[in-house]
């Protein structure tokens, strides 16, 4: 599958992406998941339920490390990933496509919740783990 | 606070070069994977897999009375076995606790090479220093040197192994200088080589010499290469140049702690510290009976052991770690882990622990959890190793 809206992404590494009015795709970055290497488990976030802004909303770990996922805007959760439950390792191989988490309804705006465009991430993740 | 200075291998540009992941473990930067854990983990059950151990600490016992020495410092004999062969043994303090694990090599009556954990070279070099100290003291002859930054350390582990080490060397069956060693009796061809016995080769083209062993850290056939620090880049490269051979991929730390776990061989901070005896590690068949060593005295004391080490399968795929807690089916605490890791073989999560209530008997423990970040997940003993040998399952 293919995410075609515009990425905003999250100093904690997370990505949303418009998919219709105000329902988004949210994931990790492919940052994110190289840094983590191999996927084994996620914990997905409950559906229909409210997160706020940095509120954390599931779980991953890889064979190395745990990390968490946090709302990148306040969100209501529409509906998850539920593939990730037997291959999480779409999350490493197409992370801002079938690798998605869940699909998420933006209770604030993405533009208005300081996010970052791709460019401006990337040169952020470049400069911080230079 | 890290405040300590991690230092290089002779690798490290390598390992950036191939893009590998860098993390520090143990003082030095070291790669954790290049692509995939998984990946190279498996590479090295069905094909070969090449590894920097360069961070690996060696030291050099030699003297009139080397041989006494080693067989009061490590608790194995020592001095018994052959010269070109490797024991593994321990290193004990004065009340049976483990200084570190470590394999010795016999050169000849008079010089030995132990080879420990990088983590613990200094403190293992300290301990030696001071008693060869004592030794000397009482007018022995020997003398202890750490020899690690003048030696890299490659190795090739899987069961295609032979398929790019064999057609690479020249023998050198020739008693004297093997590259940074000097060997005291004629090494035998590689080919003939089993577990546990080491030789010298010349490698073609780059007129490379090392010391080879049959040995390694994952449960596979291998071996273990020690060159000169210098010429270790131009080995690497050499071996991976030539790689299709045996279809060798590099592999990093991270593969090289799940294939030693599946192995159920023990690593020195998570089965193995000055806390926990030999008895209660299960290497009590590396405890000589037959002569004298530093801590055997504290050892007769220990009457059973204090904590039984155990090896489970999860049945969820959540990944235990080091020093989450074990609880019974009243999900009250019994230990803790030891080693947790998920088992690429396998597909599915695995781990060691500790069992430190006296009353539970680990063989008949059935229902019992880990207490991953507040989960309690069912956990099932299993009896090592997690793979089989040779081939992936």
């Amino acid at each position: 599958m293919t995410v075609n809206g515009q990425f905003y992404f999250s100093e904690s590494h997370e990505w949303i992406s418009k998919e219709a009015d105000n329902i988004f795709y949210l994931g990790i970055s492919d940052f994110a998941q190289s840094e983590l290497g191999d996927i084994i488990y996620i914990t997905l976030p409950d559906v229909g339920k409210t997160y706020q802004k940095g509120e954390k909303l599931g779980e991953i770990e890889s064979v190395k490390s745990v990390s968490e996922i946090y709302a990148p805007v306040a969100l209501k959760i529409i509906s998850v990933n539920s593939n990730l439950n037997d291959s999480s390792e779409l999350i490493n191989t197409d992370p801002y496509g079938s690798g998605y988490i869940a699909r998420v309804e933006a209770l604030v705006h993405p533009d208005e919740s300081g996010l970052m465009d791709k460019n401006t991430y990337e040169s952020f993740v470049s400069s911080s783990h230079a | 606070m890290e405040t300590e200075i991690n230092k290089k291998t002779p690798l490290y540009d390598e390992h950036i070069k191939l893009g590998a992941k860098i993390v520090p473990f143990a003082g030095f930067l070291m790669p954790l994977y290049y692509k995939s854990i998984i990946e190279e983990h498996l590479n090295v059950r069905n094909n070969s897999g090449l590894f920097d151990i360069s961070h690996m600490g060696e030291i050099i016992i030699k003297g009139k009375d080397a041989g006494a020495f080693v067989d009061y410092v490590f608790t194995a004999d020592v001095s018994k076995i052959e010269p070109d062969e490797i024991i593994y043994s321990l290193i004990l303090n004065e009340k049976g606790g483990i200084i570190d694990d470590v394999t010795v090599f016999k050169f000849s009556e008079n010089e030995f090479m132990a080879v420990v954990n990088a983590a613990n070279t200094q403190k293992d070099f300290s301990w030696l220093h001071y008693q060869q100290s004592e030794f000397q003291k009482k007018g022995y002859d020997v003398d202890v040197s750490d020899v690690s930054e003048k030696i890299g350390l490659i190795s090739v582990q899987g069961p295609k192994s032979r398929d790019i080490i064999y057609p690479l060397v020249d023998e050198v069956i020739k008693i004297g200088r093997c590259g940074f060693f000097d060997l005291k009796y004629k090494p035998k061809p590689v080919t003939e080589l089993k577990h546990f016995e080491f030789s010298c080769v010349l490698f073609k083209d780059i007129n490379v010499e090392a010391l080879i062993s049959r040995s390694g850290y994952t449960g596979e056939f291998g071996f273990e290469i020690f060159a000169p620090a210098k010429e270790t880049k131009i080995l690497w490269d050499y071996l991976l140049k030539h790689g299709y051979l045996s279809n060798l991929i590099p592999v990093g730390l991270g593969a090289r702690d799940t294939l030693r776990f599946e192995a159920a061989l023990p690593l020195y901070g998570h089965e193995l510290d000055e806390t926990i005896n030999p008895y209660d590690a299960g290497l009590e068949k590396y405890l000589s009976g037959t002569k004298d060593f530093i801590g055997k005295a504290a050892l007769k004391n220990v009457k059973s052991k204090e904590k039984r080490l155990i090896f489970f399968k999860l049945s969820g795929k959540q990944i235990p770690r080091h020093a989450q807690r074990i609880l019974d089916e009243n999900l009250k605490p019994i230990g803790c882990i030891a080693s947790g890791t998920y088992s690429p073989s396998n597909k599915f999560p695995i781990g060691s622990a500790y069992i430190s209530d006296t009353n539970v008997n680990p063989s008949s423990l059935k229902n019992f959890f880990i207490d991953i970040r507040g989960n309690f997940e069912k956990a099932e003993v299993v009896n090592p190793p997690f793979h089989k040998k040779g081939k992936s399952t």
